[in-house]
């Protein structure tokens, strides 16, 4: 896509990921500043003034303890959360995490300082942990998602907003962040600089949750292996260093369907990396 | 079926907004708790909004909605100097009356309201309330024995124990910064489990409760309601639990 000449997005990647990814990164940042202003007696009229607990789909996941055995939400959480989480999960069933690939500011966050890295680092960005490490950390996820419904399920408050990024993100100008939040999100953008999305890697709790769908979804990234030319161009381009070049179908639970390793960006050959219900040879 | 980015794109927009759009619709895409108190069932003040079900997170501003009394009578009764006051939120009360011998609280504010508009209220606790608020409610048309209970439980304004006559200025936010002794109140939101996590064990609560504890999960009041409980009783017993263990 050009303005006036200029490219506005990088060759051979989804640009409409992009302008989706920076619709939604505005739409909550308007609607968090919203909160704060109608609080203090202000607002823009016409914009949701929820407050972010209410936009997490993740809140809904959370919750669903309490809601099972007591019938009520955990505080802070309300029916939006709950309506949220059902939406995601739909989304995911159908394609996968593209709530984390397309939707997720605190993704979204880390892909803009993602650039730097790349700057800094040309081709070693990205690939600075060692394999064998690297496989190990990520699943050190699940033990985060299963700690947080734990201490959710057994406190019946929302504890994970002391430490959450997506939440200091948005409310880091407000009384009601934590330092523990704060600190997260701090290390998890300088470790942008070195690691593509390192917070969805190692610890997001949510995406977690997400990932498991990427065994079963409708939609499924393959690859045809006739026309492949395995030049690992795929490879290379996956921000969660999937070895798409190796593997038929992705259900790798790391997967975010962001499309990137596909014919319709990286790969150079048409309807070779493909995101699909049927069948490639 | 194959599937490229710009399709994707669409679809996730009708999915996301399309499902919100619905739910919203449906009345199920509710962002915030009501702020509108549950009203009488039956009798002649059926339809009316209950000042029991009055909670702490309330502003003003939600006082004046669902009964028609105006912020500025509200915060000249609390002694509340703001700008705005329809966005002062009732739970800064106990901050605000910290050092008052009796808690002035979200109580009092159904109490207040109750009395200004002739509606039932449960007197069979202490709710008290500042100077101000009694000399508001004077100037109704109060029953003798409205009249009793105001004398008994009437408070000095906060300004008032310093010798200074004048309303005590505040800062408003929806969420003050409490102290960890404030945040160890039993309200209309805490649950069994906060209770128990501050160090009162089960058996303190049961023993308060007459009965067995729920879930800890449950919040306190709902049990008291749904128990049939007076839960301003159970809160005050709770309460002198949690402060022997301070």
């Amino acid at each position: 896509m050009k303005i006036f000449g200029k490219r506005l997005f990088r060759p051979h990647s989804i640009w409409i990921r992009k302008i989706v990814q920076w619709f939604f990164f505005l739409l909550i940042a308007l609607i968090s500043t919203n909160h704060t202003l109608v609080e203090n007696g202000g607002g823009i009229p016409f914009l949701s003034t929820a407050s972010l607990h209410a936009l997490c789909p993740f809140g809904g996941v959370v919750t669903i303890y309490q809601y099972a055995t007591v019938g009520t939400f955990v505080q802070k959480i309300h029916e939006s959360a709950f309506v949220l989480m059902i939406i995601g999960f739909v989304l995911a069933f159908l394609f996968g995490p593209v709530f984390c690939g397309w939707v997720c500011p605190l993704g979204t966050i880390q892909e803009w300082v993602a650039k730097l890295g790349r700057k800094f680092f040309k081709r070693r960005y990205n690939q600075f942990i060692p394999d064998h490490l690297d496989k190990v950390l990520r699943y050190l996820r699940y033990l985060v998602l299963a700690w947080v419904v734990y201490v959710t399920a057994t406190s019946g408050t929302l504890i994970f907003a002391e430490y959450d990024p997506y939440f200091a993100l948005f409310n880091f100008w407000s009384s009601e962040v934590a330092i523990g939040g704060l600190i997260i999100l701090g290390a998890t953008l300088v470790l942008s600089v070195f690691i593509e999305r390192p917070w969805c890697k190692y610890a997001c709790p949510y995406g977690a949750v997400l990932g498991i769908t990427n065994i079963f979804r409708v939609f499924q990234i393959k690859r045809a292996e006739s026309t492949c030319k395995a030049d690992g161009a795929c490879s290379i381009m996956c921000p969660m260093n999937i070895k798409v070049d190796t593997i038929h179908t992705v259900r790798d639970h790391q997967c975010i369907s962001c499309l990137e390793c596909t014919s319709e960006a990286i790969c150079p050959v048409a309807k070779t990396v493909v995101f699909t219900t049927g069948a490639v040879k | 079926m194959t599937l490229t980015s710009k399709p994707l794109a669409v679809l996730i927009f009708i999915i996301l907004f399309g499902g919100i759009a619905f739910t919203t619709s449906m009345g199920w895409f509710a962002t915030e708790s009501t702020k509108e108190p549950v009203t009488f069932t039956e009798g002649e003040f059926a339809g009316l909004a209950n000042p029991a079900d009055i909670r702490g997170s309330y502003t003003f501003g939600d006082i004046e909605n669902s009964f028609g009394i105006p912020s500025t009578i509200l915060a000249q009764a609390f002694n509340i100097q703001t700008d705005d006051p329809s966005l002062f939120t009732i739970k800064e009360l106990e901050v605000i009356y910290a050092t008052s011998e009796f808690e002035v609280g979200t109580a009092s504010v159904r109490l207040f309201v109750a009395f200004h508009n002739g509606l039932p209220l449960d007197l069979s606790t202490d709710m008290y309330l500042p100077e101000n608020a009694a000399l508001l409610l004077k100037e109704k048309k109060l029953a003798p024995e409205q009249l009793a209970y105001l004398e008994l439980h009437t408070v000095p304004n906060p300004a008032a124990a310093s010798g200074s006559p004048e309303a005590v200025p505040v800062q408003v936010t929806e969420s003050a910064p409490e102290s960890d002794s404030i945040e160890k109140l039993v309200k209309g939101k805490t649950t069994f489990q906060e209770i128990l996590s501050w160090g009162v064990p089960q058996e303190t609560i049961e023993q308060v409760m007459g009965i067995p504890m729920p879930n800890p999960l449950t919040k306190v009041k709902d049990y008291c309601l749904e128990k049939g409980l007076d839960f301003e009783v159970i809160k005050t017993a709770l309460q002198a639990e949690i402060d022997k263990l301070k």
